[in-house]
């Protein structure tokens, strides 16, 4: 049977907070244990990836009183350039990275990394999924950090970082290069 | 302890600058072959997101379907031993392929593939290697060559040709299978030979050879063109996804009525289920009778295609004609030997199948599980006039398909290719959709004489090499980019045999001495064991890391100018764009230098482009046929790679001619509408009959019969017994043809599939207790091993029953574990594992039995229990894996 020798999420519950800051994220998230697997030689990556997150704006992007279960909230993120597009969502299940007591709400960017095809639209409340992709029928899985089901995209889907204050809930990062862009911050 | 590799979700990536050097190739993977363009240039310097400031000519960021570089897209090489950044992507200008510069996740990060020392693919082999005191030594070229030249000389000499056994790719570029052809079988003359998808060296679609269909006779504009398409064992979409993005899914969307035959439902399947797809889903091996229950309901409501059969199925005297290939040593004719194919025509065909109780459509039905209504819809579809008119019809068939009942089904189909009159013009074709590129060109023909398997009643069959190995003849394996092993059915008896005949082996090397080396493998090979050469781009597990005495680093994709066609017969130059890694040599080099230290002439080429330059010759008159090429090149004083380079992603479709001193390629073959000069073949050209004809002595389409009863008591033996399932296999689209690239060596691709998974319906999950993200154990103790290598002399002498009753036949045990994935997309009473997992791979509980008629396996016949081992942390970490279903189409 094969363990993970590389994170316990369970361990970063019951902190008493109400939600995860920036640091966490990149623990739960697939960056902080690429730190901690293929980069372990490498010191101060985590720390270079979290100024990294720090150059993106904090954007209030909605209310935790006023999400309802499966209802998405559509905002733009990082600015109101191309692509910026993305998709806030409470999948009523736990999943990777998501805020709130349950952890089930997630912001992802609503635009395909295959080809940039528009996903608004596709949400499946069934599966907690997004997809087909019109245009090559690419599916993912928001539960999963965005991974994909099936399909042709080069990597998952660019999951927003959240953060929650009270009950403001802010964007604070991007995991993963927005489709169109050679930088999520060159809008 | 195995730990789970995680995707490093980076946000930005280097865009090629202007003046970056710009090369064409294609993917390496699967059989579609997308062009795709090669942005190189040093490292230190980047473009900017301004049109004026990269070298795609854009202002960033783009709109869809833009140029765009995702960070899996960007490596770091070496080009002329300076590190240099290199950007591969698709096309965005082809106007062949991948349209609009489309392209699968598997091609669409193939920079990954790319040498990098500081990347999971720096494990490539680097130096030549020989196994001494258990270990893989590195050693120079001249001693691991001398050690293999010598070794393998005594091996012929002393125990025959056909103690040295070569199992090699069959598709990995022209130059390298010219020449390793070339060695094998002109020059050793082994007829212990054959590639990597089948113990010997036979055509992997008997009916069509039977029919005249050319396996890849059909451009890809065919698929698209059809009015109704048949799909048969594959899902288009997960194993040649921009044959089915950009060529399949708009004619869907414009009307096109699919039939899909196929026990799983993935995502194309499901999309075209949107649009109102018949989707026949079957139980494993049973499609002879729902094609052949198609073919009658069609024939029964007068929809065949009559003038298409009048004009274009051979007649009695037609089909006895001895179809071209000699009047006795022919595959096709041994067989009608005992009556059981050849027919006198259509109405002699219709009144067989007539005669068949098993395709009435309810006797159909109950044996393969489909409803009967989807069957009739399917015959519909496929036939029926709509306002007077006949639909445009095509049928592609894949691995599912004449995997499962390898001549039965491949019979069938190509009757009811004739009966739908697809064949022969555009948007009605009948061929495959392809699975690897094709990248074969024989260098000498298999040594049929050789072989001491004899068919009953008349002819030689191409030598089992599996079941040789496992007979003991086998003195000397050369195993060439393939696992062999994990590829083969029943591979736990096959692994089994390499210990005992290499591990276990008294003579092992336990000195750096050459010639004690030499001396000790002679004698492995003269007390019945074994030496093992695997010549391979990584040390693969088994057939390398424990079995190989001598392991020979070789060079691949962007590595060498090598050229390869792909499944329209498009033949392109496969680009070299980086610095091969260490000593690491194109196979055509190794096996050169290698046949030169034997002694043998004829392998003193200097560069890949003498090697296909020779090889050029020998593909005159092939659906490949690019001597023309060569023609042209000389004429202009040019190389033909200098050729092929010319024609960048676009290429030529073969065959090749030259008219008037112009390439013009091959849209399809069989093409009854094309015209050909009336001046014949002039200056070189090879005008086949394949290009307007079907492959057969008179042209015309023979009509074969398909019987279930040479394949039923194999089916019924098989056939799930109180708590079994079927155990069926397949590709899956993330990591399919690039499994050897992906599943270890690109960390997302590990993330999504970290390990062999096992579909299973609900009502079955429920049944054995197993939910999502179980760790289960699919095992049995009925895996049926066909053991020896017998001559057959009465007619049923390879018939299963009788191979059973004649004890030559055992029953071994395997198991293989996997995640559990609980989906009512894969037919209740099926489980569905991925084929080719080198860790599980599932083709341990297949049975190793061949098909009795054309020698291939059955790799998707496969029976077994299963049973839940416990939880896995994919059920609590939420890194890896994903249990959505893949057949989820939309909100």
């Amino acid at each position: 049977m094969k363990q993970s020798e590389i994170l316990q999420p369970e361990a970063h519950q019951g902190k008493g907070k109400c939600g995860i800051n920036r640091r966490e994220f990149l623990l739960y998230s697939g960056t902080a244990v690429a730190a901690t697997t293929v980069m372990l030689n490498i010191p101060g990556t985590a720390q270079a990836q979290e100024a990294r997150l720090a150059q993106y704006p904090k954007k209030l992007i909605g209310k935790l009183s006023q999400l309802k279960q499966d209802e998405p909230v559509y905002f733009n993120y990082p600015d109101d350039g191309l692509n910026a597009g993305a998709m806030l969502i409470r999948l009523g299940e736990k999943a990777g990275g998501g805020l709130s007591k349950k952890q089930d709400i997630v912001a992802f960017s609503s635009y395909c990394t295959h080809q940039g095809g528009a996903l608004a639209g596709t949400y499946n409340k069934q599966y907690k999924t997004m997809g087909q992709c019109p245009l090559h029928l690419t599916t993912y899985d928001l539960t999963r950090y965005g991974i994909v089901v099936s399909g042709q995209a080069y990597q998952s889907l660019p999951q927003v970082v959240l953060e929650l204050d009270g009950d403001d809930i802010y964007a604070v990062g991007v995991m993963g290069l927005l489709f169109g862009r050679n930088d999520n911050l060159i809008g | 302890m195995e730990k789970t590799k995680f995707y490093d979700a980076v946000d930005k990536a280097p865009l090629p600058p202007k003046g970056a050097d710009v090369l064409t190739t294609a993917c390496d993977y699967c059989i579609v072959a997308c062009g795709y363009k090669v942005y190189r240039w040093p490292v230190g310097t980047e473009g900017g997101p301004k049109a004026s400031q990269n070298a795609f000519g854009v202002d960033f960021p783009t709109s869809a379907l833009g140029a765009w570089v995702a960070p899996t897209q960007h490596n770091v090489v070496t080009h002329n031993g300076r590190k240099h950044n290199v950007v591969v992507v698709p096309d965005k200008d082809t106007e062949v392929v991948n349209l609009t510069g489309d392209s699968s996740i598997r091609g669409g990060t193939i920079a990954q593939k790319c040498y990098n020392p500081d990347k999971l693919t720096k494990d490539r082999l680097q130096r030549p290697l020989v196994r001494i005191h258990g270990s893989l030594v590195p050693v120079s070229w001249d001693f691991a060559l001398d050690i293999a030249a010598e070794v393998a000389n005594h091996v012929i000499d002393k125990h025959g040709v056909n103690a040295y056994s070569v199992k090699t790719f069959s598709y990995h570029f022209i130059e390298n299978t010219y020449a390793i052809t070339k060695y094998a079988r002109r020059h050793v003359k082994t007829a212990a030979f054959t590639f990597h998808d089948t113990p010997s060296d036979v055509t992997s679609t008997p009916g069509f050879r039977d029919a005249g269909y050319d396996n890849f006779g059909a451009a890809y504009s065919d698929w698209g063109d059809a009015d109704a398409l048949m799909i048969c064992g594959t899902d288009p979409y997960e194993t040649k996804t921009v044959l089915f993005t950009q060529w399949i899914k708009p004619a869907i969307e414009s009307g096109q009525k699919v039939v899909i035959l196929n026990p799983r439902e993935t995502a194309g399947v499901a999309f075209a289920k949107k649009y109102g797809a018949v989707h026949l889903d079957l139980y494993p091996g049973t499609d002879n009778v729902v094609v052949n229950a198609i073919a009658r309901i069609i024939i029964e409501n007068g929809w065949q295609d009559q003038d298409w059969i009048d004009k274009w199925v051979a007649s009695k005297w037609e089909t006895d004609s001895g179809f071209g290939q000699g009047t006795r040593n022919t595959p096709w004719q041994w067989r009608t030997t005992w009556g059981k194919f050849q027919t006198k025509g259509y109405e002699d065909w219709k009144k067989w199948l007539f005669a068949q109780d098993e395709y009435k459509l309810e006797n159909a039905s109950k044996i393969s599980g489909v409803d009967p209504a989807k069957i009739v819809k399917a015959a519909e579809y496929m036939g029926k006039p709509i306002d007077g008119e006949r639909p445009k019809t095509s049928i592609g068939i894949e691995k599912g398909f004449y995997w499962s009942n390898n001549t039965g089904n491949t019979e069938a189909i190509g009757a009811l290719a004739a009966v739908v009159g697809a064949g022969g013009r555009p948007g009605q074709m009948i061929a495959r959709f392809g699975g690897h590129q094709r990248g074969g060109q024989g260098g000498g023909k298999y040594p049929r004489n050789l072989s001491p398997e004899k068919v009953p009643g008349r002819r030689r069959r191409a030598l089992d090499t599996d079941r040789w190995l496992v007979s003991g003849h086998t003195r000397m394996a050369h195993v060439i980019g393939t696992t062999w092993i994990q590829a083969m059915c029943g591979t736990t008896g096959l692994q089994a045999k390499f210990e005992e005949l290499v591990t276990n082996n008294q003579h092992q090397v336990r000195s750096k001495d050459k010639q004690e080396i030499i001396a000790t493998l002679k004698k492995r090979a003269d007390s019945g064991g074994m030496v093992v050469i695997n010549q391979d781009i990584y040390l693969i597990d088994p057939i390398g890391a424990k079995f190989a005495d001598i392991v020979f680093p070789a060079s691949g994709w962007g590595e060498n100018d090598f050229m390869r066609a792909n499944g329209e017969r498009r033949l392109r130059l496969y680009q070299k764009f980086y610095d091969a890694p260490g000593e690491s040599k194109p196979d055509w080099w190794i096996i050169a230098q290698l046949a030169k230290k034997m002694g043998f002439d004829g392998f003193d080429w200097e560069n890949s482009n003498d090697v296909a330059e020779e090889a050029a010759r020998f593909s005159r008159g092939s659906r490949k046929d690019f001597n023309m090429i060569k023609v042209d090149a000389h004429a202009k004083g040019i190389t033909l790679h200098e050729r092929m380079r010319q024609m960048g992603t676009t290429g030529i479709q073969g065959p090749v001619l030259r008219i008037e001193g112009e390439l013009v390629g091959t849209v399809r073959l069989h093409d009854t509408t094309l015209e050909l000069p009336e001046t014949g073949a002039e200056k070189g050209n090879v005008f086949n009959k394949k290009l307007t004809h079907f492959n057969s002595q008179s042209g015309k389409v023979n009509m074969m019969k398909s019987p279930w009863g040479l394949f039923s008591d194999f089916w019924e033996w098989m056939k799930p017994q109180e708590d079994e399932l079927w155990v069926t296999n397949g590709r899956i689209n993330e990591k399919w043809q690039s499994g050897y690239d992906d599943t270890e060596r690109r960390p997302y691709i590990k993330q999504r599939w970290p390990e062999n998974f096992c579909e299973i319906h609900p009502d079955d999950a429920k049944k054995y207790g197993i939910k999502n993200g179980d760790e289960i154990m699919v095992y049995s103790k009925r895996v049926p091993i066909y053991k020896d290598t017998i001559l057959g002399v009465k007619g049923d002498d390879y018939q299963f029953s009788s191979l059973m009753k004649n004890g030559h036949i055992d029953l071994i045990e395997a198991s293989v574990k996997g995640i559990a994935m609980v989906t009512p997309a894969i037919k209740k009473g099926v489980l569905f594992m991925d084929f080719l997992d080198k860790r599980q791979p599932s083709n341990a509980i297949q049975a190793r039995v061949v098909d009795w008629i054309s020698g291939n396996y059955n790799y998707k016949m496969g029976v077994g229990k299963i049973k839940r081992i416990g939880g896995s942390i994919y059920q609590k970490e939420q890194h890896a894996m994903s249990f959505k279903p893949r057949n989820i189409t939309g909100a």
